[in-house]
């Protein structure tokens, strides 16, 4: 009888104890634009997070000190609407008491939320990559700001580094195409100075966002006779951008820092230097580098899928699936899944080699290496590897 | 003497929902229903009363916006002293885009399209004069002059109380029949003595107005400022809350604010269905339901009174 | 200086062609049905992915998939009119409620099957054409050519032909028209059916130069309607001119005024018609 007992009350501790430890959940909030028009900056973080966080569970979780952790993810659509995401991130903290967000990439989703995060100072760490996070980072009560994605000024800026490259390759005047808009402002702004340190001069034109026939601006800046097009920086008016300069043979000669290879590819015999800032070649990085053969297997196989977002995987260089991973490591490295002040100084002081080598610069903004692509006319690609200081 | 005391009912659970539930999202989705709601009774007074579809609701509402900030920043007035000339700039814009329209005796129609064209150009300033609004970077606002959700709460649903007795008040006095008159047959109207130019006027001006007062308000509880707030999707959140909520009574929109602002946080829509949505909305409400939810319910009760 | 005036007058005037031939759709369908169909953006959209889609997809001849394109606007253009646009004759606000209502659905249809990202068609015609000291791709050349082809065939339909003359007349004086023994519904929803095959060839041959999006649509209709307001109703070739003056407007004034406005400009002008040519630009009807 007492055996039996004595049986019956250790499977008892014991299973208390598993659902102690089952219990046990760090929830990780995201907060980005899913679907929508402007949808594409975070739906990759969305599969590479649920991708992440799915290995590490199956995985048996993380330890921290005595404990195991799991992982959850509470993911929300802000449709790229602030009001709907003020909304969101207060359920997200006051509900579902999450501790570490994930996003936003949208600047006026941001600028949205900011009050709200700003007052809920050190009680929770947001890691998105807005480009207005970058005004924001190292003001007072700002501490619970992260930025995940790269910036192009300075001293480990990937702006400056690019224009090196551009210079190697004998440009002298450069035209640049840019929408009239928040990215569009600030791009002037950064590169303005660059280029002129390097001794290149600049033309600007701004264009409305909505335009689709570039012909007079192109007219315009073709008539300054400079060697590059430095247009930006959406995929969707790089295309008509590219096509309309390159048919009527106007430029064959094209500088980006964002967007992807697409409008080049499709106009690769009328062009001669078609040159790129990509996060990472994952065409090429899959065959040249293990971890990243494997992410593209392994997302494959979670998502049933035998197709793989190659344009849209670069993208997964921010609040995606090595920050997963980089945040659990400064937890345990922190030795806590609560106290965010030194989750965040083990974050800062970590150098993650995942898929990226990234870690943080002291202001807490990204520094990653990238890839610089380089296509020539008939569509021949070489990648060359940056790696900031 | 039933309509009173309904609406004292909600008055008071209302007033008292606060002591219910300290939840901050609740509170949150609640607040901007009311200002999303004070837009939509306003515009209501300018479309379902006076029968003008005025495309310009959302331009006072993102005008008054910007302006409450740059007054207070460039005149050293403050916030409350913001929102007032912010209003009066409104108010100035609305009597000359309004006498222009009504003075060229423009129908219903061409008056949409001409109030569409300012608003756009009204976006579009908002949006090139970078010195003044940061473009399409937006302005994070700094200030606080209303601290906390559960202070908001109540001022938004006091702002919402003023609009709704503002609007019931004109709608019930000689001016309201004058509207009801304009909407049905302006023509008519004309030739019975009515002053039909001042009345679409004094409409059209009191409903952007009342559509400032809710921008300067819905900026600063949101705490940032962009030009996405004059844009066409805004006026057809708008359009597509009275057509939801009702047109033939003062306070039937404020249905459609509270559906609109609180069913995305309740069952999760894509932005894609979401906006399916409200297309539908508007398709099936002209065709179907053209009295809305509100009106819709009240031939229900009617017919089972 | 010269050449590059030249240049946006000639692409200017292409490009107005593409805000005419859906200007011509306003127009005929305001003209019968006493709305103004502020879809017929939509259905561009609608001729321009489908033109994608039968080319690139399907892999038909690019000529056969832009009339492959086209039965298919024409199609939808018939289901939308009988199930949306018949209960809203003459009425304009509701037609305009209606057909924002129809815009957001059928944006969030596209948006759904197709997503954001860009689409764009293989180069059926690559290479340019000189022209003096100008550079012009030649698809833009035929797609002006085709575009007035049509446009100058309708105007032919409509002066010529019994049904066209119908439908003059019927714009003209409708009960009159209906006495005479015109086939008032038909004619309506024909004309609705025949607007959005123009809306939809003009996307078809969108497709053949830019770069598909869901959202394509909602530029070019403000255009449209810019423009067939400019010109009046009824005038055919008037609306070619809207277009036309439209688009030589914006390419000229984008030389010399900061394009960021490039907009603004045919707001301008729009308020100042619908102001000094008032209502009764649109004569003949209520």
């Amino acid at each position: 009888m007492t055996r039996h007992m004595v049986a019956v009350l250790g499977a008892a501790a014991l299973g208390v104890s598993f659902a102690a430890q089952a219990q046990d959940v760090v929830k990780i909030g995201q907060i980005e634009a899913q679907t929508g028009t402007l949808a594409t900056y975070g739906w990759m973080g969305y599969q590479g997070a649920r991708l992440a966080i799915d290995e590490i569970n199956r995985a048996g979780g993380f330890k921290v000190g005595a404990k195991t952790y799991k992982l959850e993810l509470v993911s929300q659509d802000t449709r790229g609407n602030p009001q709907e995401a003020l909304i969101q991130i207060k359920g997200l903290l006051e509900q579902q008491r999450v501790k570490y967000v994930f996003g936003p990439f949208l600047t006026n989703v941001f600028n949205g939320i900011e009050p709200y995060a700003t007052q809920n100072n050190g009680k929770f760490l947001m890691m998105g990559g807005a480009t207005a996070i970058h005004a924001m980072l190292g003001k007072p009560n700002h501490e619970y700001l992260i930025r995940t994605w790269n910036w192009d000024a300075g001293a480990s800026g990937f702006g400056q580094l690019m224009v090196d490259y551009l210079k190697q390759q004998g440009a002298k005047k450069t035209a640049m195409l840019f929408q009239n808009d928040a990215f569009g402002k600030v791009a002037v702004d950064i590169y303005s100075p660059i280029f002129q340190k390097a001794g290149i001069e600049l033309q600007i034109e701004l264009f409305e966002p909505g335009t689709k026939d570039y012909s007079a601006p192109l007219a315009k800046l073709a008539a300054g006779k400079p060697e590059f097009l430095f247009p930006g920086y959406t995929d969707a008016v790089l295309y008509d951008i590219v096509r309309q300069a390159t048919e009527t043979g106007l430029f064959k000669r094209f500088f980006l820092v964002r967007g992807s290879m697409g409008p080049g590819l499709k106009n690769k015999d009328l062009i001669d230097d078609y040159i790129a800032y990509l996060p990472k070649y994952f065409e090429e990085a899959e065959k040249k580098e293990p971890k990243v053969k494997a992410f593209v297997a392994a997302y494959k196989q979670f998502y049933k899928t035998n197709e793989f977002p190659y344009d849209q995987a670069p993208l997964c260089s921010s609040s995606c699936y090595d920050h997963v991973y980089m945040l659990v490591e400064a937890m345990k490295k922190a030795g806590t899944v609560d106290d965010v002040a030194k989750v965040k100084q083990a974050l800062l002081s970590e150098n993650y080699h995942g898929l990226w080598n990234l870690r943080y610069d002291a202001s807490g903004e990204a520094v990653f290496d990238f890839d610089v692509l380089h296509m020539r006319k008939g569509g021949a690609i070489t990648a060359t590897r940056v790696t900031p200081h | 003497m039933k309509r009173l005391a309904g609406t004292a009912l909600v008055a008071a659970a209302l007033l008292a929902l606060p002591l219910a539930t300290q939840s901050d999202f609740v509170l949150t989705i609640l607040v901007f229903a009311f200002l999303q709601g004070m837009l939509a009774v306003s515009f209501n007074l300018v479309f379902g009363y006076a029968g003008q579809l005025s495309m310009f609701h959302a331009a006072a509402f993102g005008i008054a916006a910007y302006a409450t900030h740059l007054f207070g920043k460039h005149l050293g007035v403050g916030y409350w002293g913001g929102v007032v000339l912010a209003a009066a700039l409104v108010a100035a814009i609305s009597v000359v885009v309004g006498a222009i329209c009504f003075r060229f005796r423009l129908r219903e129609f061409y008056f949409a399209v001409v109030t569409l064209a300012f608003s756009e150009m009204a976006r579009l300033t908002v949006l090139n004069w970078n010195s003044m609004t940061n473009g399409s970077l937006g302005i994070n606002l700094q200030e606080r002059p209303i601290d906390g959700t559960l202070a908001w709460y109540y001022v938004a649903l006091g702002a919402l109380a003023i609009t709704l007795v503002v609007c019931w008040r004109l709608v019930h006095s000689w001016m309201g029949r004058a509207f009801v008159a304009i909407r049905l047959n302006d023509e008519l109207g004309d030739t019975l003595g009515i002053n039909v130019f001042r009345y679409k006027l004094v409409a059209f001006t009191a409903g952007s107005i009342m559509a400032a007062f809710a921008g300067s308000l819905y900026a600063y509880f949101l705490g940032s400022l962009e030009p996405g707030l004059l844009s066409i999707d805004t006026s057809l959140g708008i359009i597509a809350m009275v057509l939801l909520g009702g047109r033939r009574a003062v306070a039937a929109p404020v249905l459609g604010a509270l559906v609109l602002t609180a069913l995305p946080h309740l069952i999760h829509f894509s932005a894609e269905i979401r906006s399916l949505v409200y297309g539908a909305i508007l398709i099936f409400s002209i065709l179907v339901m053209p009295q809305g939810i509100y009106g819709a319910a009240a031939q229900l009760i009617r017919r089972h009174a | 200086m010269t050449q590059l005036i030249a240049g946006q007058l000639l692409n200017g005037a292409i490009v107005g062609t593409l805000y005419g031939i859906v200007a011509l759709g306003v127009t005929l369908t305001f003209g019968i049905t006493g709305i103004v169909n502020f879809a017929l953006g939509v259905f561009m959209m609608l001729g321009a992915y489908a033109a994608w889609y039968f080319a690139d997809t399907v892999g038909l001849p690019y000529p056969l998939a832009v009339l492959a394109a086209v039965g298919v606007t024409a199609a939808a253009g018939l289901a939308a009119d009988q199930a949306l646009f018949r209960f809203t004759r003459n009425n304009l606000v509701n037609g305009l409620l209606v057909s924002l209502g129809l815009i957001a659905v059928l944006e969030a249809c596209a948006l759904l099957v197709f997503t954001a990202t860009p689409k764009e068609m293989h180069r059926v015609l690559p290479g340019i054409v000189m022209l003096g000291g100008l550079v012009l791709p030649k698809m833009k050349l035929v797609v002006f050519a085709l575009l007035l082809t049509v446009i100058f065939a309708t105007y032919a339909a409509l002066t010529r032909t019994w049904t066209g003359r119908a439908a003059y007349a019927y714009a003209q004086n409708p009960e009159a028209a209906a006495l005479m023994g015109v086939a008032t519904a038909r004619l309506q929803s024909g004309v609705v059916v025949y607007s959005c095959g123009l809306a939809g060839l003009g996307g078809a041959l969108y497709a053949a130069l830019y770069s598909l999006e869901p959202t394509l649509g909602s530029l070019f209709i403000l255009k449209a309607v810019e423009a067939a307001i400019l010109a009046g109703i009824g005038s055919v070739t008037g609306a070619l001119l809207g277009g036309v003056i439209l688009g030589v407007t914006e390419g000229v004034g984008s030389i010399y005024l900061p394009l960021a406005f490039r907009d603004a400009y045919g707001l301008v002008f729009l308020v100042l018609i619908l102001l000094f040519k008032p209502a009764g630009l649109f004569a003949g009807r209520r």
